[in-house]
């Protein structure tokens, strides 16, 4: 790895003024297991890493039930993947977090950081979509929220401006009853990215069943099949004809490239089989009653 | 520039003098615990895996900087003062666990950190636990064997004996 200092601010205003101060020389850090790898690789090349551990307030995972769940900067996916009411509520974010890497890794990765890298097969991104996550921003001119659907602009890309870094972000809660799950396929269960991920979140509420349908590692930005979405909508029980028609909609919203886990063709195969599993799971839970 | 970092190590203060760059898994081989193995440095291969505050974690995806003031296990310091071995690694011994022997240490602090969250698991628990460290000589299963009679010892011995551990 190259040389370079760290700072380890104790609060958000020392963390911005020092991000600011540094300009684009200085990166932010949470869990540091996806900078680390890159800096060793010298692909990024910061000479000041502004490590935001120490900053107590950006660790926290609070619920409110009319708010929905507010995930700090430096919350591990370990802690959010055991989050009560992650797991009750949110499960296709639940589902991502256990995805995710290994064991170990959990206790050092965090979920916004996982987002904030902004890699197109990272696995918390989809679930982040499909519950309309918001970003709330802390930088040199305040504070601002950002909406997820504008947050990342490409590969490795997001719209944080210079000394800007993410606070948390709050999944606002689905409306009515709900069911979700992500389904993520990999080489391998553990240590292994996405070669495809698709989050399904089936909420039923006053005017219908509503499902929303993200997918991730299948194109340069996270990807919402809207058209899938419009043709399930009010179907409790899609049958089999309908599963098929939305999921082939679900492949024309990707544009998968071939790359060393998986093959364009297979990755545009796999879109339309997972989009088919992840809604006959969520419908069947929904009217099941396995639903919250 | 240097900076000192100053952590418990295996129930010892201790205070090295690192580069910002250092890992925590470069730093202690440096300081000679050299239980943690530099097998990937990727974050991948669970083979330096040791115990902060706690939580098992890979010291290569942690900057040494970072254990400022935290407490850090590794498989040194589960051996007893009089020199007995931890159950752990007693029933690595007992049910050849053990081939070449690199994932060892760290296959054991992943062990020994789970098992103390869940001190009576199933074996689908241990394999999950165990998902992120990597061995490429006994097929595992000899592995999970000495997870689980460990954590069957423990129970009976009613806590961790010894101080540090």
């Amino acid at each position: 790895m190259l040389a370079f200092e760290m700072e380890r601010p104790r609060s958000m205003a020392s963390a911005v003024e020092m991000l600011v101060s540094h300009g684009d020389k200085a990166m932010p850090k949470a869990g540091g297991t996806d900078v680390i790898v890159w800096m060793r690789k010298h692909a990024v090349r910061p000479e000041v890493l502004v490590d935001l551990s120490e900053i107590p307030e950006l660790g926290g995972i609070s619920f409110y039930p009319h708010r929905g769940i507010k995930i700090g900067a430096t919350a591990t996916v370990a802690a959010v993947g055991a989050h009560e009411d992650a797991r009750r509520y949110y499960g296709a974010l639940a589902d991502a977090c256990v995805s995710h890497s290994d064991p170990l890794i959990r206790n050092k990765a965090t979920v916004v950081g996982n987002v904030c890298a902004a890699v197109p097969s990272g696995d918390l991104i989809p679930a982040f979509a499909a519950y309309e996550a918001v970003m709330h921003v802390f930088g040199p001119e305040g504070e601002r929220d950002i909406a997820f659907a504008d947050f990342i602009t490409g590969p490795r890309k997001t719209s944080l401006r210079q000394g800007e870094i993410v606070v948390s972000a709050t999944l606002p809660m689905p409306h009515g009853r709900s069911a979700a799950c992500y389904l993520k396929q990999g080489r391998r269960n553990a240590l292994d990215l996405a070669q495809v991920g698709v989050a399904c979140v089936a909420m039923l509420g006053e005017e219908g069943v509503r499902f929303r349908l993200a997918c991730g590692a299948v194109a340069p930005r996270p990807v919402r099949a809207f058209e899938a979405e419009d043709m399930l909508a009010g179907q409790v029980n899609p049958d089999e004809a309908l599963l098929e028609r939305a999921a082939k909609a679900a492949v024309t919203a990707v544009n998968p490239i071939t790359d060393v886990r998986a093959s364009r063709e297979y990755r545009l195969s796999m879109v339309e089989e997972l989009t088919k599993r992840a809604v006959s799971i969520c419908a069947e839970r929904l009217s099941g009653g396995d639903a919250r | 520039m240097k900076r000192d970092v100053n952590f418990i190590l295996n129930g010892r203060p201790v205070t090295l003098s690192v580069e910002p760059r250092t890992t925590l898994l470069r730093a202690l081989r440096e300081y000679g615990v050299t239980s943690v193995k530099r097998g990937c440095e990727e974050g991948e291969c669970g083979t330096c895996t040791l115990v902060i505050d706690d939580l098992a974690q890979k010291s290569c995806m942690v900057l040494a900087l970072e254990v400022e003031g935290r407490s850090v296990l590794t498989v040194e310091g589960l051996v007893a003062p009089n020199g007995d071995l931890h159950p752990l690694q007693q029933a690595f011994i007992e049910e050849g666990a053990i081939q070449c022997g690199f994932c060892t240490p760290g296959m054991i602090m992943t062990a020994y950190a789970f098992l103390r969250k869940n001190p009576d698991p199933t074996e689908s628990e241990v394999r999950e636990a165990l998902a992120g460290n990597l061995c490429r000589c006994t097929g595992y299963i000899p592995i999970f064997r000495a997870v689980i009679k460990a954590a069957k010892t423990m129970r009976e011995l009613g806590a961790h004996p010894g101080a540090a551990r």
